[in-house]
Formats: structure tokens, C-alpha cells, sequence
């Protein structure tokens, strides 16, 4: 789990959506740098709900932007590198990659197989033993009224090693057969590397995002180590944690002003009523324009954070 | 404790006890996916109960610890193959220049007038222009509302409902010949290269009109069971051919309430209303209730009645604009659809992306929005709460924030359509029995 991909990773652009499609390469962000993103995919394990969800892991604008500043991420077009690289493919290319799908697909056939195989042996186990163990009740009960119980109950014990001794030998028998026979499992692919390369000619990359005016303030959240995802469910812009969302609650309601804004009062008593009802403080803050970024990225952020005191 | 607090916010009402929690709402941690036995029994899956979540960090190796082993968890759940066994294996196509007649010699003569003519948004193979996918082998009952099927018994799949399946990993779709250099630019013969997830949405996402707006809303409602298909609104360019079709639906809704209004009873009905205003009808200075006869209130609370009020019934329609146009038609899993004639949607969805329309939609764009949806009236025996909520049109809107839905609904009230005095009247009628009690307890 502790690899760390190829850098710069890959974002693949696609339709104004910023996408990461690798395992790797999502919990790499995640550990390393507190990107966490929105997994907007169906997990094909448990396909039927909401709750979790699986890749493509969506980035915000800004997301993707930090990263690429960061230089651990570069912004593919990824709708003309598929093009131009799956219309590119040779010949020699398509057959090793069909082969090593087909090789692949053998491999997780023969694993299925043999755990199927398994959880039958198990099951057969289970009904034998309660088989025997019915017997030796019936033999016990015999017991009472028979001299000659004990012997039964051996004869019990005896078949029940021999049952559970036949049924492993004859798969081992099997097996071999079944598996030089089978066809292989297809597969899709979460990522299009290989056939195509992992890092995209440089034809394909693409300038750093466009990013609302918010960005100096999420940047800044960041640089002090939360971690922001959106934030439409609490009516605020970003959600800050102070860790890992698998793990914390977030602390504060984000919401970016300009320095010079007028804000309406109404704005910060019903987001600070909202903030403290859900307890988390309602933060607002914005970068001040006229000064320069003196060390690291929003330096000239100021933030507040607001509570409702309820007197 | 804060767990509590957040649920709040969904149920502002909190009967004590039964807080119903959407566990979807908040990043959940993966290790309770763990306690599902994905692979073994599908028949006794439940959802895990939400995790415990700390406060804040804090050095300790023990939190470390979970952390990572919740990072574990999340790691290998997302790394869950998709994988198609041979014997139930649905394999679809990529057809990226729409939907064509397979290449079969004897067939040519039908398609070569195919481009020629084109009547509806419909090729002469029978399905819609924007589908993409072919599926020629389908298998499963999720092709039930997925899916239009051509002369040749293939299935054409719309661009969602290709990367749908493809993600649910029901459907493995591969890369025409065309793509991938084997072959001429239109040939759409299985080249057997599957198509990696990556590939999938850099294709789909983007093709005739499909946002990934309106892809989370899509799949979204799919996982939990809905059948989802495109509405005329779809997009503005849809909206334009269809606009007809789209357009008249409420009007002639519309007409029938109005040619309900001058009929024979209608007739009779003014007459009555004349003869019950006309004997006090006062001069606009003069007091609102004259000298004449009044028998009971509800005549005079009539004439009180002097602001007028909005009717949804009568509201002319107009055009809706994206993206306030209704997107997606939505059937609960339990209506009976079939996809050659579908029935009225249960539900009508508008997509909002909510970070280039970051402000509240205007009472014209509502009103056009909620004008181009069928009427709806409520059941007059309902309670006139529940009257009121349900509205006379309704339409729900999906607000995506980066992959974040969330749903409003929108409905329109009729408040000045609810005689408050008129319900009231039976009970009046026996004065021996008392006063008269309230018959609009709270709800």
C-alpha cells in the first residue's frame, strides 16, 4: 500500500473534470500530500449503494492546481492522449497487452477456482462432522439401553476420518484437469497504462488549472495541514479536517471573501449559527491583493473564525 | 457526539430517538466496508454502521495505527478488480460516430440512405443518434431500463448508461477497430482490447451533452435502485429539436383546466358566483362588505378576499433554460417500466452545477423551470398540509458540487387555492353540539 508512484502523477483532464484513476496514485495523495478529493465511482464489489463509493477519484480545480504547484502532478488531456494513443498502438504492442490481459484473467480464474474448491471442501467438512456428531448422539443414547454402544460410536470416529480424508484426495485428483481446460477471466482495467505510457508526451499536457478566487485561502488551510473537500452539504465552500476525513470530524466551515468585500451581517450570523449548531466554527477569510506572498503560499491570508456565543 | 450534531442538520425536527443518518453524507472509513463478505454470500449484505470518529489528531501510535489500517482498508477496497467471467460475460462496443448498421454485405442497401434522411433524432436502425456503445450479446436483467435495442437485436447504450455498467463492472466494453489503428476510421468490428476504466470516462464523459454533473446524479440514483433516463432537457441543443414535444406537454394540461372552466358546469358555477357577489356589489370606495344579505361567514370572508393570488393552474408555460430544464426522468424501483413506452417519471431532476451557478436560481427561472413539468394537483383528501407540500408541480433540483449531490425540491404551493373558511362549513352547520372545534390539528 506504502508505494509511492511515478512522479509527477498523472491528473487526466476530462471535460472540465479533474480525474486521478489510480490506486497508487490516489492514496499517495492522500498520505503524502492531504488531497483526499471526492470518489465519485461505483465500488463493482458492492455495486448497489451510496455509501462508499470506488474510483475515479474527482479533484477540485483547486485540488489539482496545489498539486501541480506542488510538482508532484502534471494535467494530461487525457480525451486526445486515449485517442492518438490507442490509434497509435502497434501491431506487436496490442498482441502483448491482449496476452498479458489473457494471462492475468488464467491466473484470477485459477485463484476463484481454487477458493471455491476450498469453501467446498470446508462445507463438506461441516456436514460430515454434523453427520458424525449426530451419530455419536444416537450411539450415546444407545448407550442406555445397549451393552455394545462403544463399539458404534468408534466405528463413528473411524468414518468420520475416512469421510473427511476422501473428499481433499479426490479434488486433488481434479484439479489438474480443470484447470488446464479453463477459459480466462476478462478484465477492465482501471488505468490505460500499459498499453499506453505511463507518463504522456509532453504534447498532451496541459497549462495549471483555472481556480476560483478562493484558491489563496485554500492553499493557505492546506500549507497549515488540513484537509478540505467540498463543501455543499454544509452550505460553505470547503470542509476543513484536521485529518484524515476517514478518521476526524471536520473543525470548520470554510468561506472565501475578498479583502475589500462588504459582507452582509446576515452572511456571518446565520453561517455562524450553522457553524456552532453542527459544531464547527464558521471560518471566513481572504488574501489581501496589495501584499505580496513573502514566504510560501498564502502568507497574506488572514482568516477568522466565528461562533455563535448564544448569550 | 458530533456525529449527532451533523445528523441534526438533516432532520432539523430531531424526534428524539429516531434520527434517521445518511450514512453517504460524510466520508465513511473503509474498514467497515471490511465487515461486508463481498465475495463470498451477496444475499446477506447489510451496510456497516458509521465508525467512530476522534476529534483531532494526536501522536499517539494507536491512532496511527487505525488511521492506517483505515487507510489499508480503503486501499485494497479501491483496488477491487473488475472482472467478467467467461460464462456470464456481456461485452459491448465502442461506436465513437454513433450508432451503425453492423457490416454485413447484405444489409448495405438499408443503411446507404441511413445519413440521407434522417427524420427524428433516430437513425433508420431505430435508435437514438447520441448512443455510443453496442451490445450485441445482452445478458442480465439490468438491460431492463438500460438500453435501446436496434433491427439486429443489439442493444445501444446511451454514454451513462455504457460508463455505468462498465463501472459496476457488468459489462466489459471494448475498442472498435477504428480506435486502435487496425482498420478503416468507421469500422466498429470488436478489436477484443478492452477499455480501462481511464479510457471509459476520457470517451464517454463529454459525449452529447454528458456532463459529469449530471453522470453523479445518474449513477448516483442508479446504485440506490432507480431507473434513470434522459429528459427532453437534457441539454440545450436536445432542447431545441424536442422543444415542441417539450413545451406542449404542460400546455395541454394547461387547456384542459382552462376548457374545464368554461364548460356547461362552469357555466352554472359563474352564474352562481354572480348571484352570490352581485346583490352587495360595492363601488371600489365603499365598504367592502355593504348592507345585503349575509348568510354565514363564508360569503363574507369571500368578499374579504381582496389580494389576488398566484394559480398554478392557470400559469401559461414558458421556456425553461438550461440549466434549469428537466434533465432526467426517475422511476422508483418499484413502478413497471417498459423502455418502448415509458411511463409518467415518479420523479423530474435538474442538474445544478454548483460552482458555475453559484446563485439561487431567479423566480423566473423557477417558474419557467417548474411550468415545463406536467400539473400535478395534490389529492383532495389529503390533510391540507401535506396539500400544500406536495404542491401543484414539483421538481427536484441536484446540486453537484465536485461530486457532492444534493437534492432540493421544489413544489409549487397553492396557498390562495386553500379555502380555509370552505372546509370549515360542514362543521358549523350543527349548533348544538358546541362550539366548533379546529379540524386542521398540526401535523
Amino acid at each position: 500500500m506504502n508505494t509511492t508512484p511515478e512522479l509527477p502523477v498523472p491528473i487526466s483532464y476530462i471535460a472540465g473534470n479533474y480525474f486521478v484513476f489510480s490506486v497508487d496514485a490516489a492514496t499517495f495523495l492522500r498520505r503524502e500530500h492531504n488531497i483526499c478529493g471526492v470518489l465519485t465511482g461505483t465500488l463493482p464489489q458492492v455495486p448497489q449503494q451510496n455509501v462508499f463509493t470506488g474510483l475515479p477519484l474527482e479533484l477540485m480545480p483547486e485540488e489539482a492546481r496545489l498539486l501541480v504547484e506542488k510538482g508532484v502532478a502534471c494535467i494530461v488531456d487525457e480525451v486526445n492522449f486515449q485517442k492518438q494513443g490507442m490509434r497509435s498502438l502497434v501491431e506487436e504492442d496490442r498482441k502483448k497487452y491482449l496476452q498479458e490481459l489473457e494471462s492475468q484473467g488464467l491466473e484470477t480464474m485459477q485463484l476463484q477456482m481454487r477458493r471455491k474448491e476450498r469453501q467446498r471442501d470446508a462445507s463438506l467438512k461441516k456436514i460430515e462432522e454434523k453427520k458424525a456428531a449426530a451419530k455419536a448422539k444416537k450411539a450415546e443414547a444407545k448407550e442406555d439401553t445397549t451393552a455394545d454402544a462403544p463399539t458404534v460410536a468408534e466405528d463413528s470416529v473411524v468414518s468420520l476420518f475416512a469421510d473427511s480424508g476422501e473428499p481433499s484426495s479426490h479434488i486433488s485428483s481434479r484439479r489438474p484437469s480443470t484447470l488446464g481446460s479453463i477459459e480466462p477471466m476478462g478484465i477492465t482495467p482501471p488505468v490505460s497504462h500499459p498499453p499506453l505510457p505511463q507518463q504522456p508526451p509532453a504534447k498532451h499536457l496541459l497549462p495549471l488549472p483555472e481556480v476560483q478566487s478562493s484558491y489563496p485561502l485554500f492553499a493557505h488551510l492546506h500549507s497549515k495541514g488540513y484537509f478540505l473537500c467540498p463543501g455543499l452539504r454544509f452550505g460553505c465552500q470547503y470542509l476543513a479536517y484536521p485529518g484524515d476525513p476517514l478518521r476526524f470530524h471536520s473543525h470548520f466551515l470554510v468561506v472565501s471573501t475578498e479583502w475589500d468585500e462588504q459582507l452582509d451581517l446576515m452572511t456571518v450570523i446565520s453561517g455562524g449559527r450553522l457553524g456552532t449548531g453542527v459544531k464547527k466554527g464558521f471560518l471566513i477569510g481572504g488574501a489581501n491583493k496589495n501584499v505580496e506572498e513573502s514566504d510560501g503560499a498564502g502568507s497574506n491570508v488572514r482568516t477568522f473564525s466565528i461562533e455563535w456565543a448564544g448569550m | 457526539m458530533a456525529d449527532l450534531d451533523e445528523a441534526a442538520i438533516n432532520n432539523p425536527s430531531s424526534d428524539a430517538g429516531q434520527i434517521e443518518v445518511d450514512l453517504s453524507d460524510e466520508t465513511q472509513d473503509f474498514r467497515m466496508l471490511n465487515s461486508l463478505s463481498f465475495l463470498a454470500d451477496t444475499n446477506d449484505l447489510s451496510l456497516p454502521k458509521r465508525g467512530e470518529k476522534d476529534f483531532e489528531p494526536n501522536p499517539t501510535l494507536f491512532q496511527a495505527d487505525i488511521l492506517s489500517a483505515s487507510r489499508q482498508a480503503m486501499h485494497s477496497a479501491l483496488s477491487y478488480p473488475r472482472l467478467h467471467n467467461p460464462k456470464n460475460k456481456v461485452i459491448g462496443v465502442y461506436a465513437p460516430n454513433g450508432p451503425a448498421p453492423p457490416p454485413d454485405p447484405k444489409l448495405d442497401l438499408i443503411s446507404e440512405d441511413a445519413p440521407t434522411e434522417r427524420p427524428a433524432p433516430t437513425t433508420s436502425i431505430g435508435v437514438s443518434l447520441t448512443t455510443c456503445v453496442y451490445v450485441a450479446n445482452p445478458k442480465g436483467g439490468l438491460f431492463k431500463t438500460i438500453g435501446q435495442a436496434d433491427r439486429w437485436n443489439r442493444i445501444w447504450l446511451l454514454p451513462e448508461e455504457a460508463l455505468y455498467l462498465l463501472e459496476r463492472g457488468s459489462l466489459d466494453i471494448r475498442w472498435p477497430r477504428g480506435a486502435v489503428g487496425d482498420g478503416g476510421e468507421h469500422n466498429i468490428e470488436d478489436s477484443g482490447i478492452p477499455m480501462s476504466l481511464q479510457a471509459a470516462y476520457a470517451s464517454f464523459i463529454g459525449h452529447s451533452g454528458l456532463t459529469m454533473e449530471k453522470f453523479s446524479v445518474y449513477t448516483g440514483l442508479r446504485r440506490l435502485g432507480y431507473a434513470v433516463f434522459r429528459a427532453p432537457g437534457w441539454s440545450q441543443s436536445d432542447n431545441d429539436t424536442d422543444g415542441t414535444a417539450c413545451s406542449t406537454e404542460p400546455s395541454e394540461e394547461g387547456q384542459l383546466a382552462m376548457r374545464q372552466g368554461p364548460g356547461l358546469a362552469g357555466i352554472f358555477k359563474r352564474f352562481l358566483q354572480w348571484l352570490q357577489d352581485s346583490p352587495s356589489t360595492t363601488a371600489a370606495m365603499g365598504p367592502l362588505i355593504g348592507f345585503g344579505f349575509h348568510r354565514g361567514y363564508n360569503h363574507l370572508f369571500r368578499k374579504l378576499a381582496l389580494i389576488p393570488y398566484y394559480d398554478p393552474v392557470t400559469a401559461s408555460p414558458s421556456r425553461a433554460e438550461l440549466p434549469y430544464t428537466v434533465a432526467l426522468h426517475i422511476y422508483k424501483p418499484s413502478t413497471h417500466i417498459r423502455k418502448s413506452a415509458l411511463p409518467d417519471p415518479d420523479f423530474r431532476i435538474a442538474v445544478v452545477n454548483a460552482r458555475t451557478d453559484t446563485d439561487m436560481p431567479t423566480l423566473s427561472q423557477i417558474g419557467s423551470l417548474l411550468e415545463s413539468t406536467p400539473l400535478e394537483p395534490p389529492a383532495s383528501n389529503k390533510p391540507l398540509y401535506v396539500r400544500l407540500k406536495n404542491g401543484y408541480r414539483n421538481v427536484i433540483l441536484a446540486v453537484v458540487d465536485q461530486g457532492v449531490v444534493s437534492y432540493l425540491r421544489i413544489a409549487d404551493a397553492a396557498f390562495g387555492k386553500e379555502k380555509i373558511f370552505d372546509a370549515q362549513a360542514p362543521l358549523r352547520g350543527n349548533k348544538l353540539r358546541g362550539p366548533p372545534r379546529n379540524k386542521f390539528k398540526k401535523r
